[in-house]
């Protein structure tokens, strides 16, 4: 049965969904402007990649009571820093290898949390997140890298559309590829580890990905494509909240199962527009 | 620099495998030169070598200031979200202050840029909406705003319109006028006559020179090898170029 609809005021006047939900309007933030470059820089597979990265040392941090930021923060720059290195041989970390990880980091992840720490129990939170049992510390991780994000796309933003529109002028035109890719990827990393307290190793693509990929069927700037991610982020998060106290399910799930059909819904819209055009 | 370009005994590849030797030219301000060779011949690799993204191998290259480079437009990204306007103001990312936003003067050198290709009425299109030849003039207005002495041309005139290539030419003799030193890389003979001075390259360096003195029925069976057939109708022997793509 469904439950009677709750106020939406709740949103704000309860502690708990008003800290929820300044996290996901955090992470909109972060996550929507991040998000674009990963979009149109074809990152995606690598920012859900570098958030399962993390499982296992959540996992290990969890058992040793050392702080959960830390040890993901090693294992995703750690990661990312081989994906770079990669890159820079000129291999690249083909979809291949970058697939055998994932499964290698989810599979590490689970028998060191049932096997060797047995705290099986918070495998669900690390994987999936808990939007309602986040601390002070959460949202000003959270905060630092939205500043960090908005800042980092004012000032290397128009460097990061020269470099992906035609990488290879980019030594002509004067711009550091390689520092400014390295930097992308590590920003990267570092959101995707402030987003997994709330939505989970698993889930981080609904905020780095999905809001970024609707923007890029409504956008045709990339000024206006920042913008998009940013406000679908906001609405996806705040709906997503509110439907999951509703119906009384899981809120970061609940946000991402809303942003995926929200993307499916603007996809079918836009290859319609397209075939009329 | 009194010459725009210097290369000198250069060999030059990819992760210290040689693609291209032998190397030496040298291209004053104010000249074009043609850079003729069979696709995989090393023209590509000539032209990274001179923006600095490859170091020699062997010997020197020297260029007066940076180069702008104007890439084969298939490499560029069609799905891009950027109009004509944005990718001529990316030409303004070299003039420093690359962390603020164009200022008034950037966006009106892109403008006056747009201008100078024809395309002032598209500077709000899509570039990946744009035909070929209109994509790669806008390319080309991002290189104007570059104002670079040396300007490093890979395929210009492949797969673009007449009016686009018309319109690209005369371009060609502006800068030339101005003083600027055009390289322009080709698989085309017949376009090569059009330039100052010629550069047949097939994994090594088989000539340099004046057209004329260089676009002879030998060079030119050395360049393309069996890509090639001569046709001789009494002037100047005439080659067409075979291309062999690989699938």
């Amino acid at each position: 049965m469904i439950a009677a609809i709750p106020s939406p005021l709740d949103l704000v006047d309860l502690p708990f969904m008003r800290t929820a939900l300044a996290e996901l309007a955090l992470l909109a933030v972060a996550g929507g402007l991040l998000g674009t470059w990963v979009v149109l820089r074809r990152l995606a597979f690598f920012a859900h990649a570098v958030g399962t990265a993390t499982f296992p040392g959540l996992v290990i941090a969890e058992a040793a009571g050392v702080t959960a930021q830390g040890a993901g923060l090693a294992t995703a720059l750690a990661y990312a820093g081989g994906v770079e290195r990669a890159g820079k041989a000129g291999r690249g970390l083909g979809d291949a290898a970058t697939g055998v990880l994932l499964v290698a980091a989810l599979a590490t992840g689970v028998i060191l949390a049932s096997d060797v720490f047995h705290s099986g129990a918070a495998v669900d939170r690390l994987l999936f997140g808990t939007l309602l049992g986040l601390g002070r510390g959460d949202l000003v991780f959270s905060a630092a890298v939205a500043v960090l994000a908005l800042v980092a796309t004012t000032t290397v933003g128009r460097t990061w559309t020269a470099i992906g529109f035609d990488p290879d002028s980019a030594s002509s035109l004067g711009l550091p590829s390689a520092r400014a890719d390295l930097l992308l990827v590590g920003l990267v990393a570092v959101a995707v580890v402030a987003a997994v307290p709330a939505v989970g190793a698993l889930l981080v693509t609904s905020v780095f990905v999905v809001p970024a990929a609707c923007a890029r069927l409504l956008a045709d700037s990339v000024r206006a494509m920042l913008a998009w991610a940013v406000g679908v982020a906001i609405a996806q998060g705040a709906l997503g909240l509110y439907l999951a106290y509703w119906l009384d399910t899981p809120p970061g799930p609940a946000v991402a199962t809303l942003g995926a059909g929200v993307y499916a819904l603007l996809a079918i819209g836009s290859a319609i527009t397209r075939r009329q055009g | 620099m009194s010459a725009g370009v210097r290369a000198d005994g250069l060999a030059a590849g990819y992760g210290g495998r040689q693609v291209l030797r032998d190397v030496s030219f040298e291209l004053e301000h104010g000249r074009t030169l043609c850079v003729l060779g069979p696709n995989g011949g090393g023209k590509t690799t000539l032209f990274k070598t001179l923006v600095g993204e490859l170091p020699p191998l062997r010997g020197t290259v020297e260029v007066d200031g940076r180069p702008a480079y104007v890439a084969q437009t298939e490499r560029t990204r069609l799905d891009f979200p950027v109009g004509a306007l944005d990718v001529a103001l990316m030409g303004s990312l070299p003039h420093g202050r690359w962390w603020l936003p164009p200022r008034a003067a950037d966006r009106r050198a892109a403008e006056d840029a747009l201008e100078r290709v024809g395309l002032s009425r598209k500077a709000g299109a899509r570039f990946g909406e744009l035909s070929g030849g209109q994509r790669q003039r806008v390319l080309l207005a991002r290189a104007l705003v570059q104002d670079a002495r040396v300007l490093l041309l890979d395929e210009p005139l492949a797969g673009v319109d007449p009016a686009s290539a018309e319109r690209i030419a005369a371009l060609f003799g502006e800068l030339r006028e101005e003083g600027r030193s055009l390289l322009v890389s080709t698989h085309d003979v017949e376009s090569a006559r059009r330039f100052d001075l010629v550069v047949c390259l097939n994994r090594r360096q088989l000539a340099f020179g004046p057209p004329r003195e260089v676009l002879d029925r030998a060079t030119l069976e050395a360049t393309y090898g069996r890509e090639m057939i001569i046709l001789e109708d009494g002037g100047p022997a005439r080659a067409v170029t075979v291309q062999h793509h690989e699938h």
